[in-house]
Order: C-alpha cells, then structure tokens, then sequence
C-alpha cells in the first residue's frame, strides 16, 4: 500500500479539525495509537507463544505512549497532569493484563488492580463516595465472589481453554472492532458543536461541594427515594434467586439443568 | 314500433334460445326424459312465427321490400369511422366531423331471410322429432335438446341480423354448436378429435371472414346492411342497403376482389368447400339427426346465404364471381369421385352434401339472378332430401346396432319398408330424376351456367362487331331485359377467359350429375338390395323404426318430392314463385335485377341432365345389382392391377413360353437368327419394364387408391401443417419444462441457499452472538452519524483511485 | 478550574472510560473462560461508570453518580446470579469451557471444535533426592504443598 493511504487511515479515524469545537484530538497520533494498540492486543491475547507475547507487551506499551502524550488532553497544573498519567496508564495495563493472562486467578486480581485504579480516577473527579464504592464492593466483594468461584471449579487455571479462542477470525475482528468503537467516540466527540457542552452557570457547584457525602445521601434519597427500595428488593430477590439455583441443581434427582449430553 | 312483425322477428330467434337455457338449467334434475318438450315446442313455435313472417314479405309493397327492427345500441364511438371510405356515398362524413363507429344489435326480415327462416325452423322441427326417437335413452339427452335450441337459436339470428359484425358473431356461434354436437359424445375420442377439427378448419376461415369484414369496415365506413338514419337527419348508407344499391356505388378492382376472395374463404369453411372441407366427413362421428340438420341442412348453407346476401359486392367484382363458380365446381367434382368408392353410408351423404354444395356455389357464381335464385332454389330443395337421406341412413344405423358400413349388411328393403320408400324418394331427389324437387333445382343451376357461357360469348361477339358493349338478348325464349346497368368494364382477354372457364364448369358439372346418380344409387342398392345381411351388433334392433322416427321421414319426402313442382312453374305458365319471391331481396335488386327474366324452362338443358341421371342410375344398377363381377374388375381396373400383371415379370416369362413364341424362336434359329430374337425379346422386356416402373408408383395413386383415400387431403394437411404445429407445440413444452420451470425452480433456490448461507451464522456460541451484536451496534453508530459517513464515503473515493491508479500502472 | 480545564478532563476520562470499555468488550468476546468472561463485562461496566461520573461532574448533575451506585448494585446481584448458573453448568461439564455449550446452533451444522492448541510449557519436574541408604529422608512439608500454578 502506498504510503499516502497508509498515512490517510489515522487521519479519518482521528476527529476532524473543526474550528469551533471544543474536543480537541490529534487525529494522527489517535490513529496511530490505536494501530498500535490493535495489533499489541492481538499478539497479546491467548493463542500466541511466548515471542509474541513479549513483542506484544512492548507494542502495548508504545501505544499508551502515543495515548498518554498526543490523545489525552493536557490539563493545566503539571502536577495534576502526571498523576492522571500515572493512573490511567495503571488502569489500561492492568485492563489489558486482566485480559491477556490465561490463568483466571490473575485475571481477578490484575481486574482488582483496574478497579483500583478507576477508584483513584473517581477520587479525582470529586466521586468520592464512589470511589470508595467501587473499592469496598466491587473489588472487595464481587471480585472475591469471583475468586472463590475459580478456586473452587478451577483451581489450577492454564487450561487447554484459556489458552486458545474460538475461531480463527476473533482476534483481528474483535480488536478492529474495539478501535472503531473508541474511534466513533473520538469522532462523535469531535464532532459536536459549541452549545452541547454548555455547562450551567456557576452557581450552585453542587457537585464538588465539601460536604460531599451529605449531599450525595440527601441526593440519593431525596430523589432517587423508589429507586434505592428497588436496588434493595433486587438485591433480596438476587439473593434468593443465587440459594435457589444452587439448592436446585444440586440435588441430581430433581432434574438436571440442560447440557451438552441431555436436550 | 312494436308491433306484431318486430315481436315476431326477434321472438323467432329468442324462444329456442330460453327453450335451451330452460333445458339447460332444469334438464339434468327435473324434465329429465321430457326435455324435448319445451324444445320441440319452442321450434314449432319458431316455425309458425316464421311463417306468418313469410307471409307478410309476401305482402308487402315493392318499395319497403325489407324491415328492420333495432334492439338496442352494442358500441357507440363518436368519430370512429375509417377517414377515407373508398366507398363512399357521400354520407359518410357530415360537415367535417366523422361519422360515428356504431353497431346496433338489429334484426330484420326481407325475403331471404324469411325463406331460409322457413326452412331452418321447419327441418329442425322435423330433426327434432326425430331425436325423441333416435337419442332415446341415452345419458345426455336433456344435454342433445339444449345443444339443439342453441343451435336453431343461432342459425335464425345469424339469418336474421343486420349487420356484418353480428353476422360474424352467429357465424361464430353456430360453429360452436357444432362443435358441441359432433362431440356430443365426447368420450369417444374420435367424436372429439372431429369436433376439434371442424372448429379448426372452420377457423381458419372465419380468419378470412374477419379480414374481409375489415376490409368492408375500412372501404364502405359502416358494417351495416341498411340504411341507417341518424340525429341529424343523414343517411350513412348501409353496405347492402338501398342507398348504395341504388346509386351502384360499389368498390372494384383490387379491394372489390379482395373483399370477394376473403368473403369467399369464410364461406368455404362453413360450408365446406375446398379447401377446408375435410372437417365434413369427421363430422359425421355426431349423432345422425346432427348430420341431417347440421351438415345437411342448415349450417353449412350460411356460406350460402352469406354469399347471397353479399350479391352486390360480387357483382362489383366479376373475378370473385368466377372464383366462387371455380371453387364449387371443383368442390363438386372432387367430392363426386371420392364418394364413390366410400363404404361408410353416411360419408357418402356427407360428401354428397359438399358436391351439392359445390353446386349451390356455382350457381352463385354465375352472378346472373336465375343463377343466384337457381342456387339458393337447389339450398332449399337439398335441405329436405338430404335431411331426409341422413334421417334414413340414421334409421338404418338404429336398426343395424350403430353399424353403418354397407359391407356388413343388405337387402334391407323388406325388413325396413318405410325407411327404404322415403330413401328411395331421397335418391331421386338427389340425383335429379323428374319431377321431384332435385330435379328443378339442379338443373337450374346447369342451366344459369349455360346462359352464362351464352352470355359471355355474346358480349364477346359484339366487342368483335361494334367494340362497345350493347345489349344482350336473353336466352331462348324470353324477352328482353327492363334495363342495362353498367357493369365493371373487362378486357376481351378476360372475357375469353371466363367464358372458356364457365364452358369447363358446365361440363365438370354435368359430369358430376352423372357421378351423382352413381354413387347415391350405389348407396341404395348396397344397403337395400341384395341378400339380406344383418350385422352380429343388431341383435333384436334390426325392425323397423319408431313412429316418431319415420314420420319425420315421410314428411320430408313428401316435401321433397313435391316442392320442385309447387315452388317452381316454370313448365306450366312460366313463373318462379320461389325466384319470383327471392328477387324481392334488397341485395337482389340493383345490378344482378337486370340479368336475364327468370321463369325460362330450358328445355334442352333439362334434358341433357335427364339424360345423364338416367344413365348413372343404370350405371349402378348394372354394377351393383346383382352379383358383385363388374364391381370388382371396375375396381381393379382403378386400381391399375390387370396394367401391372401384364407388365410383371411372370408375364413376360409366361408370353415367352407361348407355342407361337416358340415357333418363332425355331424359325429364326434355322435362319441362324436366333440370336436377333433373343435380342428383340430382351429388348422388348426392358422396355416393358421401364415404362412398367412409374406404374408402380401409379398403384399408389391410382385413380381408385385417390378416391378411397380421399384424394390423401387429410394426410397432406397433416403433414403440412398439424405436423409443424405439433413439433412447435413439443418444443414450447420442453422449453417450458426446462426453461422456464428452470428458471422459476431456480428463483425459489435462491431464498434456500440465501437461507443456508444465513442459516450458518447460528453457530450456538454465545460469543459468536456478542461479536454480531456489537457489528451490529457499530454499523448503526456509522450510518447515524452523518459527519462519520460522509467521512467515510470520502475514504472510499480515496480507496478506489488508489486502485485505478495501481490498475493503470 | 476554568472551563477549558474541566472540559479537558471530561475529554480525558470519557477516552479513558472508552478504553475501559473496549478492552472489556474485547476480553468478553475472546476468552473463552466463563469467570474471565464475565469479568470482562464487569470492566464494561466500570468503562461505563467512569465516563457517566465524568459527565456529572462537567454538567453538575447528581444523575450521574446516582446511575453509578446502581449500576454497582446491579453488577453486585448479576454476579451473584452469574456466579452460581456458572457453577451449575461446570458440574455439568466438569470445566468452565463456554465452546461447550453450542447447542442453540442450527441443527444439522456442525459444532465448533478445536484444532490447534498450543503447547503447554512443563512445569520444572521436582525431582525427588535420593538419600543415602540407611537415611530417612527429609519430607519438604512445603514443597509438596507447592503448587506451581494457581
């Protein structure tokens, strides 16, 4: 292919340069970024050899490179700036980690990690009560949940199984069709005019109020008073529903679900 | 005006017609074996109501000779008449605007149509009657009845219309009926394959009908026979009214002939004449009173009676004329000789009824009014004897168990008394003996074809003399005639021609009267005479018939032998009561009106013709009474066998053995001249041989091998043009088949192999699910965005010049 | 912070809530093991949460963080669920392999089975020491308890 289409991919992917909207993305270096990253996650994910893998890893690390230094927008106090750096880039390398191991144990743990991070970036957006959330329940509850699950139907990990994927095609299509999911946000973004991000007037910061958690809670039941009954009565239904399956597929008499073996 | 004629007019076609519907509808369930009640009586009704019709044109005064009655308007378009009628009489355009396409559903009544109203209702009845007996008992009796009201339904309209279109359509419709009674019996898969044939045949010359009728629609702007007086007061002239006939304003020429010629070809295929009368003899695979009132009596003289009417078109046109003379005496003389050696009874009555026919035809073609009167004189006459003929060998059929080939029995005279009389009087009828009906109205004809060969060679003498036309004097004993009408000019050639061509005719036609004689009474002695031969099929039939069989049959014989001496007088005072009326036609006053006085008796003429009957009566009584010694060697003689022995090579060797042969051969050889002998008599076998060798192919087409095989016209149309058609047919049906069955199988493959392909992408993995979904998600995400789809279409500008530029290097 | 700051940062963790979320997508659809599968849709479901907290924060609205407890209460009783239908359908099959149950294919096509799959690496053998004759040997309470992969 002649060097003209080769440049021009990144060029389409990325947003366009319109004068007056507000995102600003280098198409090029989102493009390249996201060449980068397709082809570091192909060779990450399972089914490739150890070579791979270790070319892979630093393809991978290139494309965060490109995201963190052209893609993501500059914020204003330098310090600021590094520490989202810092966070983001834990969160994706453990994102993809999660993703790329074959043994399912350290897929938890490297989502724990993830989690940890996406708590970080919700302190920093002023989320603290999510932040804190996401902590406590998800990772410490439902990835737990998770691991006792594994340990308990799959202990060893590493199997023939997690080793390979389904059809020959996965990989390169799922990946591509990753990047143009982020591409389309880039775009969308890029291409929205002035008035959408028209913040409200700055009054009442609500928000990023120092009592924080009051106004979440009075927020949360103020408002959303229904909502939370449901979210409970969900969670008891959810409860319930968890002892059910067990207690019925546990005794064989009762009748077996459906297999592989019996239609 | 309603009075009682137009009441009369349209009740004569409309009561067989509600008869029928009755029958048809209630038959089946309820009048069952009585269906021929309400039929019978409808006919009856029709019969009366036609003659008190007859009565009043009897009355009525010289000038309103016809009268017309208009049911009500079928197409009206305004401003639909042709721009430019040759024809024109000056009335068919008014100021400018065109005149209007109008067909009105109009009957009338004149003297031709009451005559043939007459007849048509009266054979019918008569036919009718006749059914109760002979369809007794069988499965479709209310079925025959219904087919019969239709029939008469059809044949009065079609004589009684006034109008060319409508004329066409009972033209159609009789054809129709006939097809639905030659395969009344349609489980017998010959009665359908005749059935089918004469639709056919008498399709193809309803084609020439229809162009015809064009071509008068196109040269005169009006289909109509009269006068028709519209809103405003102007008179479009009617093609056959006495507008036009008055004024003489008829087309010659090329679209005269035309017309003639195409009127002509739809004649031929009703009534049977060459070249489409091969659907006639198949025709009689239908019950027998069909054959006596169809193809006896009635349907095949619409030809005739089309042509009557038509006289002033075809006096416009001389070539016509000579054409439909040429066409009917050949017709005569073809179908004479190939019944003579028919063994089927009633084929020979069915190619009788295509020589007599012939005869009607020539008659027309004279374009003299005796010649016309004397054809429409002999249509009249041989619808009762033929009825008659057909109703006897009906009865003999009855009585033999449906067998019907003379071979198989005989002598039937004593066993079938009052069948044998009334057939004995239908044969001299036929033949022309005198004084029963045939008799006059045959030689009529032979003498208008005499007169007119006088006439022509007349007007050739005085071209000779004077080089201008002048008035003719008449034939023996008339006087002159009221006026000359100019008649289309004709070179001395062509009168030369024609006179040379009617001088043939009558020669053709004398010879056919003696071939007449011959075969009828042929058919007479094998069936009635001889030792008495009853076939294993009659079992207790073979007795004399019902009575209401054989008084039908007696009182056809009755007519026919006395309506000769009643309607025509011309021995004792000169007149012709039936001539006399017949003239009174629209169609035949103008031109025709000035040829020749009607009511001459040619006495010479009728002589001759007596003559030559006589003579073929003795013929087949020498030939077939008695032992069958003449017959055979006659037949063997057509068949060219004593030319064949003689010239066969047994024969020769036989001659050589001879002792005078011998002698010879020991002479020369003392004279050391044997070897000449050897010589000669080699020479002379070879000879033999050689002119011996197309002999064998005249065995195939000896004159008795043509007349048995019906001079082979079915088997050359056959191969000519059934054959290609059904090879067409075949080839339409493989290509259906294959092709396009084909196709369409192939169209209905496509959703299934659609389906297949789609069919795979249920691989039951979940994943597989998720990966479709998100495509799924994506595609959308891409097409709602605009901004992005634009984008993309630009991409893929860029992609394909990028692969132009690489293809172009 | 002014306006151009926070509309930065909101560009930011939208990209990086997209990330998130691609990455999730894409585990979800390669992996083939039930509990990596439906950790990957967990990691959606934090893609999605760190774009919305995004969006409360730019446009000042509680919504959006309201919509993010839920949606933590929702992923915490879908787990809960998830984990137990899996458990179920590993004691049917005794492994976690999702390519066994295809039977929702179309009948008559085939099922997908697997071709290639690639070596595993030994595990370093632990060879046992033998000890010299007369000598009990020394049992490693730990090493046997070892396991080299979790």
């Amino acid at each position: 292919m002649p060097e003209s289409l080769l440049l021009q991919i990144p060029r389409l992917l990325g947003a366009a340069d319109s004068a007056g909207t507000p995102f600003r993305v280098d198409a090029r270096l989102l493009g390249w970024a996201l060449l980068t990253g397709v082809l570091a996650l192909i060779m990450l994910l399972p089914a490739s050899s150890r070579g791979w893998r270790a070319s892979g890893c630093v393809i991978g690390l290139l494309s965060l490179g490109f995201l963190l230094s052209g893609v993501l927008a500059p914020i204003v106090p330098m310090s600021e700036q590094i520490v989202f750096w810092i966070v983001a880039a834990v969160t994706i390398i453990a994102a993809v980690a999660a993703i790329a191991t074959p043994r399912p144990v350290y897929t938890a743990l490297w989502f724990a990690l993830s989690l940890l991070g996406t708590a970080a970036l919700m302190f920093m957006q002023g989320a603290q009560f999510l932040g804190v959330a996401t902590v406590v329940v998800y990772a410490g509850a439902i990835v737990v949940m998770f691991l006792f699950v594994v340990m308990l139907a799959q202990p060893e990990g590493n199997d023939a199984y997690d080793r390979i994927t389904w059809g020959w095609y996965t990989k390169p299509v799922s990946a591509i069709l990753g990047a143009v999911l982020v591409s389309l946000l880039a775009f969308t973004l890029g291409a929205m005019n002035q008035t959408t991000f028209q913040r409200p007037s700055a009054g009442a910061t609500d928000v990023l109020h120092p009592a924080h958690m009051a106004r979440f809670g009075g927020e949360l039941f103020g408002k959303h008073l229904l909502s939370i009954e449901l979210a409970g009565t969900l969670l008891l239904v959810a409860l319930v529903a968890a002892i059910a399956i067990m207690i019925h597929g546990r005794d064989p008499v009762i009748a077996p679900l459906e297999g592989p073996d019996n239609e | 005006m309603h009075d009682f004629i137009s009441i009369l007019i349209v009740l004569v076609p409309a009561l067989p017609l509600a008869a029928a519907a009755l029958v048809a509808v209630l038959g089946p369930f309820v009048f069952r074996a009585w269906s021929h009640w309400l039929v019978v009586a409808a006919i009856g009704l029709s019969f009366l109501g036609s003659l008190v019709l007859l009565n009043d044109v009897c009355r009525r005064p010289d000038d309103r000779p016809a009268r017309v009655v208009k049911l009500w308007n079928w197409t009206l378009v305004d401003g639909g008449a042709p721009a430019s009628a040759q024809g024109d009489v000056g009335n068919a355009e008014t100021a400018g605007t065109r005149a209007p396409f109008q067909i009105d559903v109009s009957l009338r009544s004149d003297a031709l149509t009451s005559i043939m109203l007459t007849m048509v209702t009266l054979v019918s009845f008569l036919v009718a009657v006749y059914s109760i007996g002979y369809m007794h008992e069988d499965r479709g009796y209310w079925r025959f009845f219904s087919y019969i009201g239709l029939f008469v339904f059809s044949m009065t309209s079609l004589v009684s219309v006034s109008n060319f279109l409508l004329l066409f359509v009972f033209w159609e419709a009789v054809g129709v009926c006939s097809y639905l009674l030659i395969g009344f019996w349609y489980e017998k898969p010959s009665a359908a394959a005749a059935g089918m044939k004469a639709f056919l045949v008498n399709r193809v010359g309803d084609f020439g009908f229809m162009l015809g009728v064009f071509l008068i629609w196109i040269t005169y702007g009006t289909l109509n026979f009269h006068d028709v007086v519209n809103d405003g007061g102007t008179v479009i002239a009617g093609v056959l009214g006495a507008t036009r006939i008055s004024a003489g304003a008829y087309v010659g020429g090329g679209v005269g002939l035309a017309i003639c010629l195409l009127l002509l070809l739809g004649a031929c295929g009703k009534s049977a004449q060459f070249p489409l009368h091969v659907w006639l003899p198949d025709a009689m695979e239908g019950p027998t009173p069909v054959s006596a009132l169809i193809h006896a009596a009635t349907m095949v003289t619409a030809g005739i009676y089309m042509i009557t009417r038509c006289t002033p078109l075809y006096m416009a046109s001389p070539d016509g004329q000579l054409a439909v003379a040429a066409i009917g005496g050949f017709t005569a003389l073809l179908a004479g000789l190939i019944a003579l050696t028919q063994f089927d009874l009633k084929r020979v009555l069915a190619y009788s009824t295509i020589s007599q026919l012939g005869y009607m035809f020539l008659g027309l073609g004279t374009g003299t009014l005796a010649g016309i009167s004397a054809g429409m004189f002999h249509l009249f006459t041989h619808a009762f004897f033929k009825a008659l003929l057909f109703l006897g060998a009906g009865s003999v059929m009855h009585a033999m168990g449906n067998v019907i080939d003379m071979r198989r029995f005989g002598g039937l005279r004593r066993r079938m008394p009052h069948t044998y009389w009334t057939f004995l009087v239908g044969c001299l009828a036929l033949s022309g003996i005198a004084p029963l009906s045939g008799f006059w109205s045959k030689d009529a004809i032979v003498a208008s074809v005499h007169s007119k060969v006088h006439d022509l060679q007349h007007e050739l003498s005085m071209r000779d003399s004077s080089g201008a036309y002048g008035p003719r004097t008449a034939a023996a004993g008339a006087t002159a005639p009221a006026a000359v009408h100019p008649r289309p000019p004709r070179s001395k050639r062509q009168l030369e021609r024609a006179a040379n061509a009617y001088q043939w005719l009558y020669y053709m036609a004398m010879f056919t009267a003696f071939l007449t004689a011959l075969y009828t009474f042929r058919a007479l002695f094998m069936t009635f005479f001889g030792a008495e031969e009853i076939p294993a099929e009659a079992g207790d039939h073979a007795h004399e018939s019902p009575r209401s069989m054989v008084v039908p049959l007696v009182v056809l014989a009755v007519f026919a032998a006395g309506v000769g001496l009643v309607l025509d007088l011309s021995y004792l005072n000169g007149t012709h009561p039936f001539a006399a009326l017949l003239a009174k036609t629209p169609s035949l006053t103008g031109a025709v009106a000035a040829t020749e006085t009607l009511g001459t008796f040619h006495a010479r003429v009728a002589a001759i013709s007596m003559l030559i009957a006589s003579a073929g009566v003795l013929a087949a009584s020498y030939l077939y009474l008695g032992a069958p010694r003449e017959v055979a060697a006659l037949q063997e003689w057509m068949d060219f066998q004593p030319l064949l022995r003689w010239t066969d090579g047994d024969t020769i060797m036989r001659l050589g053995r001879q002792p005078w042969a011998r002698a010879i051969r020991q002479t020369a050889d003392r004279l050391w001249l044997g070897w000449l002998v050897n010589l000669v008599g080699l020479l002379l076998a070879v000879v033999l041989l050689v002119v011996s060798a197309p002999l064998l192919l005249g065995r195939l087409i000896s004159p008795y091998r043509l007349s048995y095989h019906k001079f082979f016209f079915d088997e050359v149309y056959n191969a000519v043009i059934v054959g290609p058609l059904r090879a067409g047919a075949t080839l339409c049906s493989v290509i259906d088949d294959w092709l396009i069955d084909g196709l369409v199988n192939l169209a209905g493959r496509v959703p299934l192999m659609f389906g297949s392909l789609l069919r795979s992408m249920q691989t039951g993995l979940v994943q597989f699910y998720a990966l479709a979904m998100v495509l799924g998600g994506i595609v959308l995400l891409l097409a709602v965005d605009q901004h992005l789809s634009g984008l993309i279409s630009q991409w893929l500008h860029h992609l394909l010049a990028f692969t132009t530029g690489v293809v172009n290097g | 912070m002014n306006d151009v700051t926070e509309l930065a940062m909101l560009q930011n963790y939208l990209l990086i809530g997209a990330l998130l979320f691609a990455i999730g997508m894409l585990g979800f659809i390669v992996r083939r093991n039930m509990i990596v599968v439906f950790l990957c849709a967990e990691m959606m479901l934090q893609g999605v949460a760190l774009s919305l907290v995004g969006w409360s924060r730019y446009f000042d609205d509680w919504g959006g963080q309201m919509l993010v407890l839920f949606i933590i209460t929702v992923a915490a009783c879908e787990a809960a669920i998830a984990l137990a239908l899996i458990l179920m359908l590993a004691r049917q099959t005794g492994n976690l392999d999702l390519a066994d149950w295809q039977d929702l294919r179309e009948e008559g096509s085939p099922p997908y089975v697997d071709h290639l799959i690639p070596e595993q690496r030994e595990p370093p053998a632990v060879w046992p020491r033998l000890t010299p004759a007369g000598k009990v040997p020394e049992v490693d309470e730990e090493a046997l308890l070892h396991r080299d992969r979790v």
